[in-house]
């Protein structure tokens, strides 16, 4: 396996977006878009990658099956984080034309369990919405107003636990529909629908990198935390209170850091000690604004 | 703006349903079999949710009318609360709601006529006491009343039961409904309030405390009553000050006759709740203060409740008498 190129491959890294392709063609105008090397290919599922540009990608192979197996290789082999968006990308029928417009998904149905899924945020105004309904053979009859696919629901079933379904989103861009057979469909037709919507791509992106810094920003542990944690021997008890502690502390005392050195002799106790004496002391004269 | 509504296709035909989608024909309707399809799943993120939230509109089968939770309501009376809703367009920071649901969007269960034959069957039961029922618990009662239209459903229904008592709790200044009509004398508008200062940081999207006092003498220069709610109440340096000053700006030109009552309630979270609260905003100074915990609830402590509460109470007791003036602890 070749290593994402500098990058301690047992560290976390920063990927924002994880995407979850079935088809080699569906997946090459993104990895190309992004700037991807392959990363992973020795398995069943090979992977792309650039941290750079903060994405990471899967390509599954056709079912719904592959596609939660895959993103789950993908979680677990990169490491990704809990804030990172998980996007599932492909073509699929439609009951109505043209081909070539993109939907997000914004109700997805196994037809082979009958689960439904609701995934992502709207983003309504980039992307119009239909409902998919996710089929284990090819539907050619379009009995429904809505989109068919093969992936989706697997990928929903395990993607908002990555993250979280706020996070986890579907689109999906009409390949065939009642006037356009799906045996039209070629490697070199999928790769044009895609590419022809990657303006638009990049903007939902822009929109879903705003959630993703977000969710960041909220869940990262500060470099501070860490390096106590690394200095001193937290029991698992410890740990939580020195952290629920320490984001006190931090809000109280915006502009003060901690400082290792004034703790070097001292036990994690103490330390959880200190710092909610410091806060408790600052509490008659709290302002809460 | 609502941009999707998930609807179960049970009610697609019943009148409120219609009505919303006569209202909104531009947004996407999605039908479901049941709101618990995707309401407050898990994996879903509150905070991220609350952006863009989508309207669910679905039945409600049961347990449409509960007794309120001990220290709710004035103790005289046989309380029972209601909520035709889920969740609520503001987004203040001590809510409830964000500890209780892992979901922001909102339900509205659009058959309100199942609620009044559960409350009618209330007041058949307790026949001659006086009942108060309180809308609002899981939601503000009148916020997103332009597109539900249930305060004017319920308002209707409570003018035949004068002796039965309906508050409707809010923080809303969508009052058009009632200014319309004739003032109920057994409906109670009561109004959540804190100073001006703190709802800024903590009562996000909600109307400023200026609009909502000018909402509070609009609708009882038209003959409402008027409650006064002052829950949670905020632990800040000054904070005698500011309640003092937002008192005398509410009483202002406002007639006391019109105060049904006035209850205030202290800053109180279960432990989970405040634990999952706090994650959410984990930068906000509101869970940055060193509160104490007894019995699993989370709280400013004794002492600080304790002089809140004898200051609230001496303070209040200048603008009206102390019969309408209660404690609120739930
Ligand atoms: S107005 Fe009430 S229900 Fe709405 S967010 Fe604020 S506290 Fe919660």
């Amino acid at each position: 396996m070749s290593k994402v190129t500098g990058v301690d491959n047992n560290s976390k890294l920063q990927f924002k977006f994880c995407w979850v392709i079935a088809l080699r063609a569906e997946a090459a105008p993104l990895i190309d878009a992004f700037n991807m090397k392959i990363v992973e290919n020795k398995s069943l599922f090979p992977i792309y990658a650039n941290e750079e540009t903060g994405h990471a990608l899967v390509i599954s192979g056709m079912g719904s099956i592959k596609s939660a197996a895959a993103a789950t290789f993908l979680k677990n082999h990169l490491k990704i984080n809990d804030y990172s968006a998980w996007i599932n990308l492909g073509i699929a029928g439609f009951f109505k034309d043209p081909i070539g417009d993109m939907y997000q998904a914004n109700k997805v149905v196994s037809k082979e369990s009958g689960t439904a899924f609701f995934p992502g945020l709207r983003l309504s105004k980039l992307v119009p919405a239909a409902i998919l309904f996710t089929v284990s053979k090819p539907e050619n009859g379009y009995k429904e107003n809505a989109l068919y696919d093969m992936e989706a629901a697997g990928f929903c079933e395990m993607a908002p636990s990555f993250s979280c379904n706020e996070l986890t989103y579907v689109f999906k861009i009409v390949s065939d529909t009642p006037n356009s057979s799906s045996s039209l469909i070629t490697k070199h037709l999928v790769r044009e629908l895609i590419e022809k919507q990657l303006s638009k791509i990049s903007d939902i992106l822009s929109e879903i990198e705003i959630l993703v810094e977000e969710e960041k920003k909220r869940l990262s542990i500060p470099n501070e935390v860490l390096e106590f944690e690394k200095r001193f021997k937290f029991t698992e008890t410890n740990k939580y209170k020195f952290r629920e502690i320490y984001r006190k502390w931090r809000v109280t005392f915006p502009s003060r850091n901690l400082d290792l050195a004034e703790f070097l002799n001292s036990k994690p106790k103490e330390i959880i000690l200190k710092l909610e004496k410091e806060i408790l002391a600052n509490a008659k004269n709290w302002n809460a604004l | 703006m609502i941009e999707t509504i998930f609807f179960e296709q049970q009610i697609a035909e019943h009148p409120t349903t219609q009505r919303i989608r006569s209202a909104l024909p531009r947004a996407s309707w999605v039908p479901i079999d049941r709101y618990q399809e995707l309401f407050n799943k898990r994996h879903q993120n509150f905070k991220l949710q609350k952006k863009n939230p989508a309207l669910i509109l679905a039945k409600k089968h049961d347990n449409f009318v509960l007794p309120v939770p001990s220290g709710f309501g004035m103790d005289s009376h046989k309380s029972f609360y209601f909520s035709h809703m889920y969740n609520c367009l503001y987004d203040c920071k001590y809510c409830f709601l964000q500890g209780m649901y892992s979901s922001a969007n909102f339900v509205l269960f659009v058959n309100y006529e199942d609620f009044f034959t559960s409350i009618s069957e209330k007041i058949d039961k307790y026949n001659g006491k006086t009942l108060t029922f309180f809308s609002g618990y899981d939601c503000d009662s009148l916020a997103f009343d332009k597109l539900s239209g249930f305060a004017d459903e319920a308002l209707n229904f409570f003018s035949d039961f004068p002796n039965t008592e309906l508050e409707l709790r809010t923080k809303s200044i969508a009052i058009g409904s009632l200014l319309q009509r004739r003032a109920l004398s057994n409906c109670i508008v009561a109004f959540s309030l804190s100073p001006a200062e703190i709802a800024k940081s903590l009562d996000s999207k909600a109307p400023s405390i200026s609009r909502r006092i000018s909402a509070i003498k609009q609708l009882a220069g038209a003959g409402w009553k008027i409650g006064l709610r002052f829950d949670p109440l905020i632990y800040t340096s000054d904070w005698q000050k500011l309640y003092s000053s937002l008192f005398s700006e509410i009483m202002e030109g406002l007639d006391p006759s019109m105060v049904h009552s006035i209850s205030y309630g202290p800053l109180r979270f279960p432990k989970k709740m405040y634990k999952k609260a706090a994650n959410l905003y984990p930068d906000h100074k509101l869970f940055a203060f060193p509160m104490e915990e007894a019995n699993g609830v989370i709280s400013y402590g004794t002492t600080i409740e304790t002089q809140m509460h004898d200051f609230l109470k001496s303070e209040l007791n200048n603008y009206t008498s102390e019969n309408k003036i209660f404690q609120c602890i739930t």
